[in-house]
Parts: C-alpha cells; structure tokens; sequence
C-alpha cells in the first residue's frame, strides 16, 4: 500500500514512465463515459486526467476564466505546463460544460496529437444508446487509424472480461472498507482508485490483488463517525485526510473518482457485440448528474451505498461553479434528511489550502453533530 | 471546581470559567498575533481578576480559529467547533432557544439546536464580508459615526434607503452617493442596518430557523440589525443574559464540565 | 414563526399584464404617457423600466409587446379555464411547437426572470431558492422565476420541457430539480454536441419523440393543420426578423437599443402568433419610419456595439436608453443570434423538420451547444459583427454563463486576429443588481468606446480575411458624420 500511495501522488507514476520508455502510447481521458476497453484493446494506456489537488492555476485561468470550475483549471494548467506532455492523445467527452471549455483550450494553446471527441447523449433511451454505440464505433475507428492498430473482437472481449475483473476486485475492495472494522481510509482507497486508473491494464489487477491481500486482516478502530462522501470530481487526497483526520472516517463513497466508475457496472453482459455490451454498460449504467430523467436512479445509488456501509452521516461536496452535482447534492440532502440520515453539504475550491481550515471547521461541527461532543 | 473556556477568533478573544457550574468570571480582549499569546492573556487576565490560578482550572476547552494550536500546545485538553459551543451556550442560558444567530467580526454562522442543546444543523458564511461585522465597521467609518452608534442612530428613521448591492465594496460607494446627495445619516445608518439583516436572513433560511432565536457576537449588541431581524423573522429575539460576545466561551466551558465527567 | 414569503412572480406578473391587456391600444398609449409622467414617483427599477418602454421613439412597437406579453400570461393564467395545460419552457425552445396544440400554451421562465428583474423585484425570489441550499452559482435567468415557484405559493406549470442538455448545464439542472421537487412532469429536447449529418439527425428524432411523448400527455394529435396555420405565421414572423435585421444595417442605426430585447422577447413567447406578427411589424414600421428621417437618439452614432451574448436587464433605462443618450448602438445580442427559416408548410413532416432546423438555431443551442462551442460561437459573432457593422463587441460576462465564460478567450483571440474589432469582457449579473451595478458597468462602456473604440474609428480599418488571407478593404472612408463601418466587406 505504501508503495501505491506514493506512486498515485503523483502524475505520471513510474508505470507510466516505463510503458512510455518502452515505446508504449498514452491517451487521456476524463469521463466516466469512457469506455477505457477499446483504448486497452489498441495496446494503450488509457489514463485518467487528474490534478491531485494542484491550486496553481495562472496559466489556465487566462483561458478557462476564474467562472469555471477549478477542477478543469488545475488540469488545464498540468496540460499547458508540460506535465501532461507524455499524452500522446486525449479521448474528449461533453461531460460538462467546463470540460468542454478545458478541452477547447488545451487544443487551441497546444494542439494534441489526437484529439477524438466522444458524444455522450444526455439520455439513456433507445435511440440515444444507439447513436452512441455508432459513437464508439467512431471512437474505435479514430483510434485504429490514428495509432495505426487493428483492434479484434477478441481482444476487445478480452478487455472487457478484464475490466469486469478489475471491478469485482475494487467492489472486494469497497466491501473491505465498508465492514465494521474498515480494512482501508478513505484516503487510500483514493489512492488505490488513482492507481488503477493510471496503469498498464496488465498491471491494474495484480495491483490491486496486492492491495487486498495486505489488507485482508487490517482493522481500523477508534473513530468517531462512518462517513459517506459524495459530489464533484475529486480526487484530492488531502482533502479527505483532513476529513478523516478529525475521526471521520469515509468508509463510502459516491463519487465519480470512486464507487460510481465500477458499481453499477458490475452486472455487464458477457457475450454480444462488444460495442454494444459498452455502449449498455457505459450509457445506461452512467450514474452522473449530466444524465437526465435519471436522479431516482442517482438518488437510490445513494441511499443504498449509505445503508449498506452503516454511515452515521453524509458529507455532500461540489467544488465551486459546479453546477451538475452542486444541484443534485441538494436534492440528495432533503432525500436523505427525509429519512433522517445527517447530511453535510459542502461548496469548496479545488485544491486550495486556504479553504482547508473552512472545510475543517465545518467537518468538525458536523462530526460533533453526529457522532456529538459528549 | 473550576472549568475554562477560551475562544480565539480572528479579531476577539474571549475566556469564560465555571465554577460549581457557575459563571466566575468573562473577559475580552482583541487578539494578538499568536493564538497561543491570546489565550495565555486573556485567561491570564480572567485568572487575576478572579484571584485564581491557572493550574486551578480542572479542564479546559478551546475553540474558535486558534482552538487547535491550544489544544496542540496542551493550553486546552480539547478543542471543539465555536458552532457546538456557540449553539451549548445559548441554550444553556435559554433552553427554549432552537436558532442561534452569531454574527461576529468576520463571519456569520447561524445553528439550530434540539430540545436538550444538541447541535442539528448549521450554516457559515465565512468568505463573503456582508453579513458580518465587518460590513457594519466599514460602513460606521464611511458615515463617520462609531461603531456602537451605528445602531442607535437609524433608530429614528423612517425612510431606511435601499442599497442595490450586497458587496461591501460597492455598498461603501452608494453610502457615500447617498450622503453627497444631502440623504440623512440616520436614514442611511437604517439602509446599511437593514442591508446587513437582509443578509443574515438569507443565511438563516437555509436551516428553517424556529423559535426562539437568539443572537449572540459582536454584532447582537447592534439593537437596530436586532429590530430588523425581528421583523423578519416575525419574531423577538432572546436577549442573552451575558454578554453575548462571550457565549461562544462559556458553551465551551460548558463542555469542559462535562468532558470532565462533572455535568 | 413564519418568514414572510413574497407574492409569486407569475401571480404578480400576470395580473397586471392582464389589466393592461384589457386596455384599447389608444388608452394604452396615453395610460402609457400618463405612466411616464408619474414614474418618479414609482420605485426606481419600475420606473426605468417603464420608461425605456415607454420613450417616445420606442413607443409604438413596445405597447404592441406589452399587450402580446400580456396576453402570453394571461393565456397561462387562464389555461386551466380553457381546457389547456402550461408548459413551462426555456427560452431556446421553438415555443410555436406549443401554440401549435390546443390544449397547451407556454410560459417562458427567463421571459418571467426577466420581466420581474425588470422591475427590480427579482432578488426576492433568487433569495427563496438560495434558502433551500442551492449554490449561488447558478443562473438567476431561470431560478428568479423557479425560486418564486418553489419558494411561494405560487403558480405552477403541468409540466415543464427542457431544451438546454447540451447547451447549458446549470439550465437544464434547475428546470430538472424544480420538476421533481415539485413533481412535474419533464420533457427533453436534449442537443448532440454534433455538427454532422448524424448529428441533426439524432436531434431530429428527439424532437419526433417529444412531439410523441406531448400528444400523449394532452391527448390530444398535432395534425397538419395545426401545424401549418401555426408555422404560416411563423414564417411571417420569420420574413419580419430579417427585415429588422437589415434595418440594423443602415449607418446611423434607426433601430431603437430596446428592440433587440423585444426581438428575442417575442421569439421566446409568442412565435407564430397574430400578436407576435402585430408586433414585429410595428418594430419594422417605427424603424422605418425612423430610416426615412435618420433619426438617432443622439447628436451623433458614436459607437456601433454588437453583444456578444446576453445583455443587462435589472436596469433597462440605465442600459438600452443610457447607451442611445451617447450614441452607442444596441446592435442586438446573442440572444438575437437565433437566425429563424422559413419552413416548408407542405406537410407534416416537412414542418416537423422545420421545427427541428429552427431547434437547432435558437440561441444558445446553435452557438454553445455546437460541436466547438467557440468556432460556432465566433462565426456566429463574426457574422453578425460584419452584417451589421459593429465597431465593437461586448460580452456582458453573466456569472453563471459557464460555458460562455469558458471559450470567451478563444473568441476574443479570434475575433482580434480576423477582424481587429475591440472587444470589452464585463463581469456581472445580467438578471440581479446585486453583483455589478449599472453605475460601474456605464462606467466600463463609456471608457472602452471612448478610448478604445473612438480611437480606432479615426482610422480607417483593414479588415483580414484569415481564410482567404487577404486584406479586405471596402466601404466608406473616414469621416465626421460617418464612422468606417466595421465589416463593411459584408
């Protein structure tokens, strides 16, 4: 586990750095809609975009402006910094309106390579999954001439078989954590959810067997609160040790750096035409709040993560101008304060260590809350 | 026995200690750069007055912005939100209390508590100047009267001007307009009680404020923002029976009590 | 202990429009003067915006608006009385699609917003919705008209219809919260970020679907006929749009600053519609009434301001009569951008593609709901800026305009690099005072057009076709009375 907290702080871990002195390609993606499969069929490294907190934001804020979320800003700065200069290509999704904006900006200052857009539809229905199976149909083909492969069937199942391994194993890894003596924090699972989307698909599962093996017999006691958290795309660290360090401890969570990428894709077909077994698992199984006439769905996910990891309260966070979850959350509070679960709704910057203490503050209240100072 | 409370904000320090479940003794001070430094002075300063000890004190709880560094430097045995202490506070003193609205130098925080003092839910604004003392200050300094005026004042007014923004900013510059205009000061001194009211309220709705309220900070002391809040709410306000500025230390006395298994 | 709750916006609203719908034209045009005359004696907002409405040169052409937004709500308030249901539909949804039933009729909620902003009332209800948690960063075009309905006791639509997925998200979140919190049923007309044929497509059987999923919610077929007599007058109105604007084209400009919110205000409501027809016909005739005399508010057209997207409504007379007073033209704004067709009304599926084309082109969908958000969004501004001669564009910066504040660098760049227009980014709210008042935003213009603008007018300006990489040169030389006219190579 030490091994994997230290490789996931950091952007391009050492995995990635001996695919790409191999001769091996990287392709960035961002969304959930993302059928990684078809990347790992082509013999690439799809890699998750991620800011890991960074607050630096100048470069970025001069094209993205200070009205978009600071989520896109950090990693549109690691993206006209030179960090991400070892992608080799970028999947685009219109997954919100800010990530639409990243990526029109990161092409016009620095053209990528390969650039592909994937449209995702905003509903699920019949004519919607089928426009967006023709769309990874598309998507499939952009990378086969761009990177020169062909991609089979077969190996196209053989990812698809792979990543539903992946996922049973993060759903062990979830269960792990949600027992009464949680065998991981939150802020490690964190990590080990970074990692395996920042690898080699030959070496995300043996990672993360890894991980359950050390963990099989790990107990953490002595804190004060089961937490549940949810909301916007994040994916910073410290701000859930600063969660947890006050004795909350996440045992859940809703996120899309987290439960919502793998659980409700657990139940994924196992034979058809592969693109249309992704489109299903991608589309319809999309628990996002970009997706509409969906929120019972989203709602439900909610209530029965919250049951089943016993929480005794749920901290609801949207980073600021988020707009998509910064509704949703408050919808889910009056769902789950009508069954008279706690709920904590936070508004914070992205990776600004000046808010911690804001954010601590009221964590702390919270908690006294819940668990109650006595 | 003797139980403390210290609360360390950003432009007050105030230390509150017990004894037989009673208050001894409050003080006030503004804070000095360090934390550490505030709450050495002011329980210091406590302590004399009341001719005990610090060492006297059986437990003591920090709260407010500094509360961690005390409990880290072992002046506190623990440290607890000033929203939990705010919310004991004021109960303690009136427990029909359930809406605690605390507007101090910097920010704002409005606290719905339960039948037995228990904390239910709570909102802050601690980023945004309007709603908080600080408004009011830049305002008096604008109309030229003194802070502790600023309430008195508008009470006569009839014709309270409205101010369009809510940014202390360009509501210092629409003060100024109004003033060149030949508009009264206390007219004025009413717009800029009422602006600050509007605030809070638009704060408190977020928690369904119920009966009784109380206000507690710096700004309760304010009687006009008080009547503005009042007709808003559609309620009278609870006065508190101490200064109210020091409600946030006696709640964390409070908990020192009982931390201490003594209450 | 109950906090005093306001009067719903709709309520309010409808009612007074309804007592003004009962007046005659004539008694509205002197009620009207007698409005003006007393308005110093009226709050602040009611009366700047009465006046804006009311002024002379505008007159004619906002009494026709008043009576046709009159009789929108009026419709609504009285649906249930006349066996309809009101959908509540966003602004960039082809509301003729709904005249076009019987048993509907539509209210636009940023119409509402905007008609309560007017008269300085809207922060009440945006206070109501953020009383309920919601994030301050959400637009107060839609939540001013959806705080009051889930704040107050007031009306509420049968169902609502969503048109902005793919355009906006913060639009399409708030109408979807409103509809479950209050348990309305919900439509989508969702756009694919998609410029392709497949892209229409897919569009294009959304709509059928929605089409499907309203006659099944009213019981009720939309036959051809329905169609036709709806999209006959559509055209009309269609015919008439560009009529205003080309009129626009005429140096000094001899279209009031108000008609560019009474152009889109009319096909937000009421497109398809007699009343919309009377309207737009009188704009065309008082401007070219006004073309005939050159008439222009000021001594002098100063400077020709095309917006890039929205404009500023909490103030109409401290911005659209402000601006004329100096001689800086309203050339209309992104909203205006919705370029209608002409449909072809030989048949139902020949209008039902119709409907679909003019989906496509309503603002906001056309511009930021493309594929690139800032290609469609800069040849559309570059467009319109060299249609109409702009000697400048404004982006208002609404706050919550995310997707707009998102590419507005790629605009600026590009408009710079391909036409040498200034460009002046403001930041506000265009709904709300709170956030930038009028004065600073006055303030901002006035010295962009006197330092910027003026002074590039001095020189003649060439203009580069970056396509054709050329220089382009055409048009008037320099002069006192007649400034170059930016884009003259249209």
């Amino acid at each position: 586990m030490d091994e994997i907290i230290k490789q996931s702080a950091m952007i391009e871990n050492d995995h990635v750095k001996k695919w790409k002195r191999d001769g091996g390609r990287v392709v960035g993606y961002i969304c959930l809609a993302t059928p990684t499969e078809i990347m790992d069929a082509a013999g690439l490294l799809p890699f998750r975009v991620r800011a890991l907190g960074n607050s630096q934001t100048e470069m970025a804020d001069a094209r993205l402006s200070r009205f978009n979320c600071s989520f896109c800003r950090s990693c549109l700065q690691l993206g006209l910094d030179g960090t991400y200069d070892f992608l080799d290509g970028i999947i685009e999704t219109n997954g919100c309106d800010h990530l639409r904006g990243m990526i029109e900006n990161w092409d016009y200052a620095k053209p990528f390579d390969f650039l592909h857009y994937l449209k995702v539809p905003h509903l699920a229905d019949p004519s919607s999954l089928k426009y967006y199976e023709e769309d990874l149909r598309l998507y499939k083909q952009a990378i086969e001439n761009h990177f020169e492969v062909t991609i089979t069937e077969a190996e196209l199942w053989n990812q698809i078989q792979r990543e539903d391994r992946v996922r049973e194993k993060l759903k062990t890894i979830y269960e792990m954590r949600e027992r009464a003596e949680p065998a991981f924090t939150g802020a490690e699972v964190l990590s080990l959810f970074l990692m395996a989307t920042a690898v080699p698909a030959a070496v995300r599962e043996k990672l993360l067997d890894q991980a359950i093996a050390e963990r099989k017999d790990y107990k953490i006691r002595g804190y004060k609160a089961r937490l549940l958290l949810g909301g916007s795309a994040t994916d910073e660290k410290d701000f859930i040790q600063g969660i947890e360090s006050m004795g909350g401890l996440v045992v859940a969570d809703t996120l899309c750096y987290g439960s919502r990428a793998f659980w409700p894709r657990l139940n994924q077909a196992k034979a058809g035409d592969p693109l249309q077994v992704l489109a299903k698992t991608y589309l319809e199984e999309l628990l996002c709040p970009r997706m509409f006439q969906d929120f019972p769905r989203r709602r439900d996910f909610v209530l029965a993560a919250v049951e089943r990891a016993k929480v005794d309260g749920v901290i609801l966070v949207h980073n600021k101008f988020c707009d998509v979850h910064g509704v949703d959350n408050v919808a889910f509070r009056l769902a789950l304060e009508k069954k008279g679960i706690p709920v904590l709704q936070l508004e914070k910057e992205y990776g600004a260590s000046a808010d911690i203490g804001r954010m601590k503050t009221r964590v702390q209240a919270f908690l006294e809350r819940i668990g109650g100072p006595q | 026995m003797l139980f403390a409370g210290i609360d360390i904000g950003s432009l007050t320090a105030e230390a509150v200690v017990l004894s037989d479940g009673k208050i001894l003794g409050s003080e006030i001070m503004s804070v000095l750069p360090h934390p550490l430094d505030s709450a050495q002075e002011v329980l210091g300063r406590l302590c004399s007055k009341q001719g005990i000890q610090w060492r006297d004190i059986q437990y003591t709880v920090s709260t407010g912005y500094g509360r961690e560094k005390l409990q880290a430097e072992g002046l506190a045995q623990e440290n607890i939100s000033e929203i939990s202490c705010h919310g004991l506070g004021a109960w303690t003193l009136c427990p029909q209390v359930r809406t605690v609205i605390d507007i101090g130098g910097q920010d704002a925080k409005v606290i719905k508590i339960g039948a037995a003092g228990e904390l239910e839910n709570f909102v802050m604004n601690d980023k945004c100047a309007a709603g908080t003392g600080h408004f009011l200050e830049v305002m008096s300094r604008t109309l030229g009267v003194s802070l502790e005026e600023l309430g008195p004042l508008s009470l006569g007014s009839r014709k309270p001007v409205e101010m369009s923004n809510r940014c202390t900013i360009y509501v210092e510059t629409e003060v100024i307009h109004f003033l060149q205009r030949g508009v009264s000061k206390k007219d004025v001194a009413a717009g800029i009680n009422r602006a600050m009211a509007e605030r809070v309220l638009a704060l408190a709705r977020r928690v369904n404020p119920e009966r009784e309220v109380m206000l507690t900070g710096g700004v309760a002391k304010n009687v006009a923002v008080k009547n503005e809040l009042e007709r808003m709410l559609n309620v009278k306000v609870v006065h508190a029976p101490i200064d109210p500025q020091v409600i946030g230390a006696f709640g964390a006395a409070l908990f020192a009590r009982r931390k201490a298994g003594a209450g | 202990m109950k906090l005093s709750v306001p009067v719903g916006l709709f309520n309010r609203l409808s009612l007074q429009l309804a007592l003004l719908n009962r007046l005659p034209a004539p008694v509205l045009d002197k009620a009207g003067a007698l409005l003006l005359a007393i308005s110093p004696i009226l709050p602040a907002e009611m009366a700047s915006a009465l006046g804006t409405f009311l002024a002379p040169h505008a007159r004619p052409a906002s009494l026709a608006f008043i009576k046709m937004t009159a009789k929108w709500a009026t419709d609504a308030r009285n649906a249930s009385r006349n066996g309809q249901k009101v959908f509540l539909v966003p602004f960039n949804f082809p509301c003729e699609l709904i005249h076009a039933f019987d048993s509907a009729t539509p209210l636009t909620s940023e119409v509402l917003s905007t008609l309560a902003a007017a008269v300085g009332q809207g922060e009440q209800y945006w206070d109501m919705a953020m009383g309920l948690g919601l994030p301050d960063h959400l637009c107060s075009a839609n939540t001013i008209e959806l705080g009051s309905m889930l704040g107050s006791e007031d009306f509420k639509p049968q169902a609502i219809i969503s048109a902005a997925p793919g355009g906006c998200d913060v639009n399409s979140k708030i109408h979807e919260f409103v509809a479950h919190h209050l348990g309305i049923p919900q439509f989508f007309l969702p756009k694919p970020p998609d410029d392709s044929g497949r892209g229409r497509k897919q569009y294009a059987l959304y709509l059928r679907a929605l089409i499907a999923q309203l006659e099944k919610f009213l019981g009720e077929e939309l036959t051809e006929d329905k169609l036709r007599r709806v999209l006959t007058k559509a055209n009309r109105c269609t015919e008439l749009y560009y009529e205003i604007w080309d009129l626009h084209k005429a140096v000094p400009c001899p279209v009031p600053n108000i008609f560019s919110l009474l152009l889109y205000g009319t096909r937000f409501t009421m497109w398809g519609t007699d009343e919309a027809i009377k309207t737009l016909e009188t704009m065309v005739k008082v401007c070219k009434e006004r073309l005939a005399r050159k008439a222009y508010p000021a001594e002098k057209e100063v400077a020709r301001c095309l917006w890039a997207y929205t404009s500023y409504y909490f103030d109409f007379m401290g911005f659209f009569n402000w601006m004329e007073e100096r001689g800086y033209t309203h050339l209309g704004d992104g909203l205006d951008l919705c370029f209608p067709n002409m449909v072809d009304t030989s048949s139902r599926e020949s209008m039902i593609e119709g409907i679909a084309e003019s989906a496509w082109n309503m603002p906001m969908t056309r511009q930021v709901g493309g594929e690139s958000m800032s290609r469609s969004w800069t040849e559309d501004v570059i467009y319109a800026a060299k249609e109409l001669k702009a000697d400048c564009v404004i982006y208002c910066g609404h706050h919550s305009c995310k997707q707009t504040w998102s590419v507005v660098s790629i605009l600026r760049s590009e408009l710079t690099k391909r036409t040498g227009l200034p460009f002046l980014i403001l930041q506000g709210d265009s709904w709300m005072k709170r956030m930038t008042p009028m004065s600073v935003i006055q303030q901002e213009i006035d010295e962009f057009v006197r330092n910027v603008v003026a002074k590039k007018s001095l020189k003649p300006r060439k203009l580069k076709d970056r396509r054709k990489g050329q220089d382009r040169r055409k048009g008037q030389p320099a002069s006192e009375d007649h400034p170059p006219a930016a884009g003259s190579s249209g």
